[in-house]
């Protein structure tokens, strides 16, 4: 068994560029996820059409001009050729002010003023239109006596102030980390025996099936543990991710998911013949899942039903969970032994009937 | 011409021999829209909130029978105590808390202008944004329509507002899908395209066939050419596919002209393939040209804009983008689908995007001649 651990890991030295693509991806990916994510959009650009060159129109396109959102700049084209400024993406939004403009705002209750948005990108359209009105609304308090709420809001975001996008980020690129050695590896790993043949070299030699397998994965064990703990303390010393829980925890509740891991890939390997179909069974089983259905990026809360219910088999959703609250809440294992609990289940069920049809593949 | 196309048909054969091949070309894609079509949105529901209704009053129950009329948020229950909120929260019972204080009608009429305190769980960053965003929007209702009750309505003839009206251009329904589905199109077809060639060209190396190959009176173009010609194909095939379906599921508009999507797929398809043949000849094994595939792939992809606006990045990713093949085309799959926009509009896009293709191809062959000789 160690004879094999000791090859699987030769071979996995023998390959230095795989070796640092497997350290440098998380390190990569955590830097852009860490500096790139950010939904706010600032400095949108955003064209002025000013028909009615008053005092009021002109304190209105201050009003935008001042604010940090948008960067503003006047279009001379006209209205009929504003859609150049869309095709060409010189601007998000056009801000159209009629001719009667400041006769109508001295004079009326409500006075329109029209934005296009391109809204090509929905997320993006929709937090331009509400910088729009909270420009509108300065505006309004400002020149046109609108009496202010009567209520006030203020809002706390507990364990996450300021938001930060390395909070939700660490804890997700852990799960999909762990879930690509330990599931992408070994089953590709195990199949290349398959395909080269050097499966049934091993077979005639008196090694166990259990000895085979634990040879082959102890060193994606060892892997595994280092990048998280890599991920780990670059969240915790450059983008300042709390650490709040018990490490042991932590610890234990990772090689939890590492086996999970582990047999996922296992069983992948007992279904692929070839190292291309492992690869793709690999990523549509583990990556895409835990990308998309375990709540790392996306709300699951809003999905289609069907897919809600898929991620309830998905391993990182509940190894997310875990690792927020060992992370950012501080939550003790009592807080945890729900997500703990199906995770241990469904590791058992998934190592059995892995290892099942691992020796069954090897008698036939 | 011959040869190349027996190496054509010997591709084709060992493509389709293996039925998990076939299963992994066409049935893979279609999940991975499906999945990513319809999980890639930022709406929240169901928000598991508890209320903390310290007043009780006619006011502070209004505020309540808004967030219980609305699928954005479960209503639980009230928790008055601050201990109590704490641990819901941190026990993953709630996720959002709303305080109304003591004395809130009270304070709301003599317009001491009371504060209402909204707590969300941060862990979540997406849920507790938008969610924030809608508790928000709720108690603005409820302000508005307090202003604007018949009693207590302000003298409306001094004032003079602005009132914007806006248009949605583009998408006027806001649906997330048309702006998606395009975009994972090209992380499909570029993921068939490199990631299958590269790992096929590499699959003889390991198995030992392409010296056979080598032996043989094929040229080295010929033999590439033979390669790639299949994987063109395929990926077109698939993008037809992709493009009907999309249409089919997620009714997806195509504003633009299909031969235009399709010439400048060709283009792009330069760049991948070129990345393909360039993947395989600095690795060794499968695995190796998998993962190098998988990394480039996970960097064009971040730093495409599919799910991260580039408007939004630091200046200086947002430099680093122009480096990435994927943004070019990820932009002109976009503009034509949804903008419907000519090749005019596009041709900023288009040039870097086809320089690209030419020096990736070229060093690719090139890399590989050496290699083969």
């Amino acid at each position: 068994m160690l004879a094999i651990a000791r090859k699987e890991f030769l071979h996995i030295i023998h390959d230095p560029r795989s070796l640092m693509i497997i350290f440098a991806m998380p390190i990569i990916q955590l830097v852009i996820f860490g500096y790139a994510l950010d939904m706010e959009i600032k400095n949108v650009d955003l064209a002025v059409i000013n028909y009615d060159n008053s005092i009021q129109s002109q304190h209105l396109v201050e009003q935008f001009e001042g604010s940090e959102f948008f960067n503003v700049f006047v279009y001379n084209g006209g209205i009929d050729d504003m859609e150049q400024l869309f095709l060409e993406r010189k601007a998000k939004a056009v801000l159209i002010i009629n001719q009667d403009f400041a006769q109508s705002f001295q004079r009326n209750i409500s006075t329109p003023v029209q934005i296009i948005i391109d809204a090509a990108d929905p997320n993006a359209g929709t937090l331009i239109k509400n910088y729009c009105s909270q420009v509108i609304n300065a505006f309004n308090q400002k020149y046109a006596s609108q009496p202010a709420l009567p209520s006030e809001v203020e809002s706390t975001i507990w364990f996450n102030p300021d938001m930060k996008s390395a909070f939700f980020f660490v804890p997700g690129l852990l799960a999909l980390l762990l879930i690509m050695i330990c599931a992408l590896l070994t089953s590709i790993t195990i199949t290349r025996e398959k395909e080269m043949g050097t499966m049934e070299q091993i077979l005639v030699s008196p090694v166990k099936a259990n000895e085979i397998i634990i040879g082959k994965v102890l060193p994606y064990i060892g892997i595994s543990i280092l990048v998280g703990a890599l991920i780990l303390v670059i969240g915790i010393i450059l983008f300042g991710v709390p650490f709040n829980g018990s490490y042991t925890l932590l610890f234990l509740l990772s090689t939890l998911y590492i086996i999970t891991a582990l047999s996922l890939g296992l069983m992948i390997s007992t279904i692929a013949s070839t190292q291309q179909v492992a690869m793709m069974i690999a990523l549509i089983a583990t990556l895409l899942p835990t990308m998309f259905l375990s709540g790392f990026i996306f709300p699951l809360s809003a999905m289609p039903k069907i897919l809600q219910i898929i991620s309830y088999i998905i391993p990182a959703r509940y190894y997310l969970m875990i690792v927020r609250g060992v992370l950012i809440k501080g939550n003790t294992f009592f807080q945890l032994i729900q997500p703990t609990l199906i995770l241990a289940l469904m590791t058992f069920l998934l190592l059995i009937i892995a290892l099942r049809r691992f020796k069954g593949n090897l008698e036939t | 011409m011959q040869r190349i196309y027996y190496i054509i048909r010997k591709e084709f054969k060992q493509i389709f021999r293996t039925r998990e091949m076939i299963a992994i070309i066409f049935v893979a894609p279609l999940i991975q829209m499906l999945v990513l079509g319809f999980a890639i949105t930022n709406e929240v529901k169901h928000v598991k909130l508890i209320i903390a209704d310290r007043d009780n009053s006619f006011a502070s129950r209004e505020i309540v029978r808004g967030f219980q009329n609305t699928d954005r948020f479960d209503f639980l229950g009230y928790m008055n105590s601050n201990s109590g909120i704490k641990d819901a929260i941190q026990g993953w019972e709630a996720q959002m808390a709303i305080v109304i204080p003591t004395e809130f009608g009270h304070d709301l009429q003599r317009n001491l202008r009371p504060e209402i305190q909204l707590i969300v769980d941060g862990v979540d960053g997406n849920t507790a944004g938008v969610a924030l965003g809608y508790a928000q929007g709720i108690v603005r209702q409820f302000s508005q329509n307090y202003l604007n009750h018949p009693l207590r309505r302000i003298n409306f003839k001094r004032i003079h507002l602005v009132q914007q009206e806006e248009r949605m251009w583009y998408n006027v329904n806001l649906d997330t899908a048309q702006h998606m589905v395009p975009g994972i199109v090209v992380v499909l077809i570029t993921l068939i395209s490199m990631m299958l060639s590269a790992m096929n060209i590499v699959r003889e190396k390991e198995l030992g066939t392409l010296e056979q190959l080598m032996v043989t009176p094929i040229k080295k173009h010929q033999l590439l050419l033979g390669k790639l010609i299949p994987f063109l194909v395929l990926t077109f095939i698939e993008l037809a596919i992709v493009m009907k379906l999309a249409q089919i599921i997620f009714s997806i508009n195509m504003e633009g002209s299909l031969f235009l999507l399709f010439s400048l797929a060709f283009l792009f398809l330069f760049t991948t393939l070129g990345l393909g043949i360039f993947v395989s000849t600095i690795t060794q094994s499968q695995q190796q040209a998998m993962f190098v595939s998988w990394f480039l792939m996970v960097f064009m992809i971040l730093m495409s804009g599919l799910f991260i606006p580039i408007e939004n990045m630091p200046m200086s990713l947002k430099l680093l983008t122009y480096l990435n093949p994927m943004r070019y085309f990820m932009y002109i799959m976009r503009d034509i689908f949804q903008k419907g926009s000519s090749i005019q509009y596009l041709l900023k896009d288009v040039i870097p995007m086809t320089l690209y293709g030419l020096i990736i191809f070229t060093f690719g062959v090139l890399k590989f001649q050496k290699r083969v000789s």
